[in-house]
């Protein structure tokens, strides 16, 4: 009832090109954003700030990247963390260099780098598939976090081998470092996020975003209608690495403030591939709803018992905690392995012609 | 909608003109010789492809006749021979750069996208077509809207002509095998091509699909002016569509004519049926 489409017609393709042709999707998703503009905000204590809505923002946007590479053109990466790392360290040398840069621009440049090492570590895809090309992007994950430890020039000779974020102004106001005020960090990733998520949505839905489905779902059916397989699969590595890139730059500049190479070992490429799956592959809403589930749920179930007042040792507490989203992500998995966005897609249909069943 | 359609279009000869008459040499095959390891696949086969005209392959199982097409669309490189394609000498190429020469296929076994819906299928075969970049593609309000819009204009024309309007949003991957070769024949055709290889166009369909089928490929041929180079073992429909036979067995030639010729060649019957030794 509350979804019915009926008398929303379209009458030239223009209109049906539209981001959201459902009206009550347009209202949901104002609703969303309303909420993250400025309700979160508002409320969000420095706690909040720091457990949920920044790293739930991050770790969705790593998410995005990879979900382009692995969801939409079907090249699977095991490297996101490497190449998170990569945005991170190319950030770092780019403020240290160029202490005046704004810092938005600074990320955004620092993408590029993340970019570039991705396209060449995606050469061999042309070559191999599936499980084999996996392997070769888990050289790039060794590799890389290798030389981010032995490189002493990314850490500027440091002595203790970490990367320390430095105080950056942006505008008069404190936007990185240790003095910086959650809400401006907030705001400054939602931002990005946010722009970044639109254009995503725009390169999928036309015809490089249908290139990359094609090469996905049956490479030389892709390649005898003309589309350039090691083209479509380079594209596809750039933008994935650019996008996991900038996010590795917010990761440390915005979140951690400090970053050792270790940060970006392999434990993080699977949690950001976890999110992807269980999001949804192929999907950028799912990015979202992973990021949630992953990142945020642990967090909430942990001070739920202090909400309510009841005592629990910390540690019976953590084992409770990995034990529920376990179970959660195998119930998830089993119900639709076609992940979250899948689930909420189904749901949609079902309430579009509730309260009659066909 | 304002914009010309298809039909309109191929007439005014935007992509199917390559400056060759109605019954001139479109396509040419010199001599191919083709062997994986060794076994031979096709030996020392020349044929001709005229334009406008629908040319059947046929031959017994394992006749070469599929090795022929992945050599036509440049998906074999034949060790031996030339190819011909209008007027001009090819040399060993990527399928994609075929395709960019107007040459569209389908398959034998159907090989569509199967997460994605017909439209998308169709639009897809329009990829080499659409010209804008990565950065217009972002924006998408703009120039690339324009170019998509422009290019669903035609499609639409195509899913019309092709009677499949019901089934636009339906992930393929859903649809019964007749729907699928129609809608892989629409990709295709999105393509825009002066020479359409057709792979078993109607393997595994029951007769009023093959009905549907064979209207669909006439009208292409006749209407859009398209060459058509079909492989089909259904010999009923191969007659009555087809205005030139080849006939391989065992990767040589043996037969070359019209359908009566071929129908009373010596030779295809004995490698139909086979010969007492």
């Amino acid at each position: 009832m509350l979804y019915r489409i009926t008398g929303q017609f379209k009458t030239n393709y223009r209109s049906d090109y539209a981001l959201f042709p459902v009206r009550q999707d347009m209202f949901l998703l104002a609703v969303i954003l309303f909420f993250a503009w400025v309700v979160f905000p508002l409320m969000a204590s420095e706690f909040a700030f720091q457990t949920l809505l920044i790293p739930v923002l991050i770790y969705a946007l790593a998410a995005l990247g990879l979900n382009i590479l692995t969801g939409y053109a079907g090249q699977l990466s095991l490297g996101t963390g490497a190449f998170m790392g990569v945005g991170a360290y190319a950030c770092y040398k780019l403020v240290t260099i160029f202490p005046d840069l704004n810092l938005m621009l600074a990320i955004g440049f620092s993408g590029l780098f993340s970019a570039a090492i991705g396209l060449a570590f995606g050469l061999p895809s042309l070559r191999i598939k599936g499980f084999y090309l996996a392997i070769a992007t888990l050289a790039a994950q060794f590799f890389l976090v290798w030389l981010f430890e032995k490189w002493s020039w990314l850490y500027n000779y440091n002595a203790s081998g970490a990367i320390q974020v430095p105080t950056i102004d942006m505008f008069g106001i404190t936007v990185s470092g240790p003095t910086a005020s959650s809400m401006v960090q907030y705001y400054f990733v939602l931002f990005i996020v946010s722009v970044i998520t639109i254009l995503a949505i725009n390169i999928t839905r036309g015809r490089i975003g249908r290139m990359w489905k094609a090469v996905r779902d049956m490479d030389i059916a892709a390649e005898l209608v003309g589309i350039n397989l090691l083209r479509a699969k380079l594209i596809a590595f750039g933008v994935s690495s650019y996008i996991v890139g900038v996010s590795g730059a917010l990761f440390v500049f915005l979140w951690r403030g400090a970053a050792e190479p270790n940060l970006f070992d392999i434990p993080l490429s699977f949690r950001i591939l976890f999110i992807a799956i269980i999001g949804g592959l192929g999907s950028i809403l799912g990015n979202f709803l992973g990021a949630i589930l992953i990142i945020a749920l642990p967090v909430i179930l942990n001070i739920i018992p202090e909400a309510f007042g009841v005592e629990v040792d910390s540690s019976l507490l953590e084992h409770i905690n990995i034990m529920i989203i376990g179970a959660l992500i195998i119930a998830v998995l089993i119900i639709e392995p076609h992940g979250l966005a899948r689930i909420w897609a189904v749901i949609r249909e079902k309430l579009i012609i509730w309260p009659f069943p066909h | 909608m304002n914009q010309p359609s298809i039909q309109a279009d191929i007439q005014a000869g935007v992509r199917a003109d390559d400056g060759i008459e109605k019954g001139g040499l479109l396509l040419q095959v010199d001599n191919i010789s083709l062997s994986f390891g060794g076994v031979k696949a096709i030996s020392n086969i020349s044929f001709d492809v005229k334009k406008g005209e629908i040319r059947a392959i046929i031959g017994p199982n394992g006749a070469g006749k599929t090795s022929m097409l992945n050599v036509i669309n440049g998906f074999y490189h034949p060790q031996e021979g030339k190819i011909t394609f209008r007027g001009k000498e090819r040399i060993s190429m990527r399928p994609h750069e075929a395709v960019g020469q107007g040459i569209a296929r389908t398959f034998q076994n159907v090989a569509l996208f199967k997460g994605m819906s017909t439209l998308d299928n169709i639009m897809t075969g329009r990829s080499e077509l659409m010209k804008k970049n990565m950065f217009w593609q972002m924006l998408w309000h703009g120039p690339a809207l324009s170019e998509e819009v422009e290019h669903r204009t035609r499609v639409e024309d195509i899913i019309d002509f092709l009677e499949i309007q019901h089934i636009r949003r339906t992930p393929v991957g859903n649809l019964p095998y007749g729907l699928q070769k129609r809608v892989e024949l629409g990709r295709a055709l999105a393509m825009e091509p002066s020479l359409l290889l057709l792979d078993e166009p109607m393997a595994g369909m029951n007769l009023e699909e093959k009905e549907d089928m064979s209207r669909f490929i006439i009208e292409v041929n006749q209407q859009f002016g398209t060459t058509i180079a079909l492989i089909e073992h259904d010999m009923g429909v191969v007659m009555d569509l087809s205005d030139r036979i080849v006939v391989l067995d065992y990767g040589k030639k043996i037969a070359d004519g019209a359908p009566e010729e071929v129908r009373n060649n010596q030779d295809v019957i004995d490698a139909y049926l086979g010969v007492p030794h």
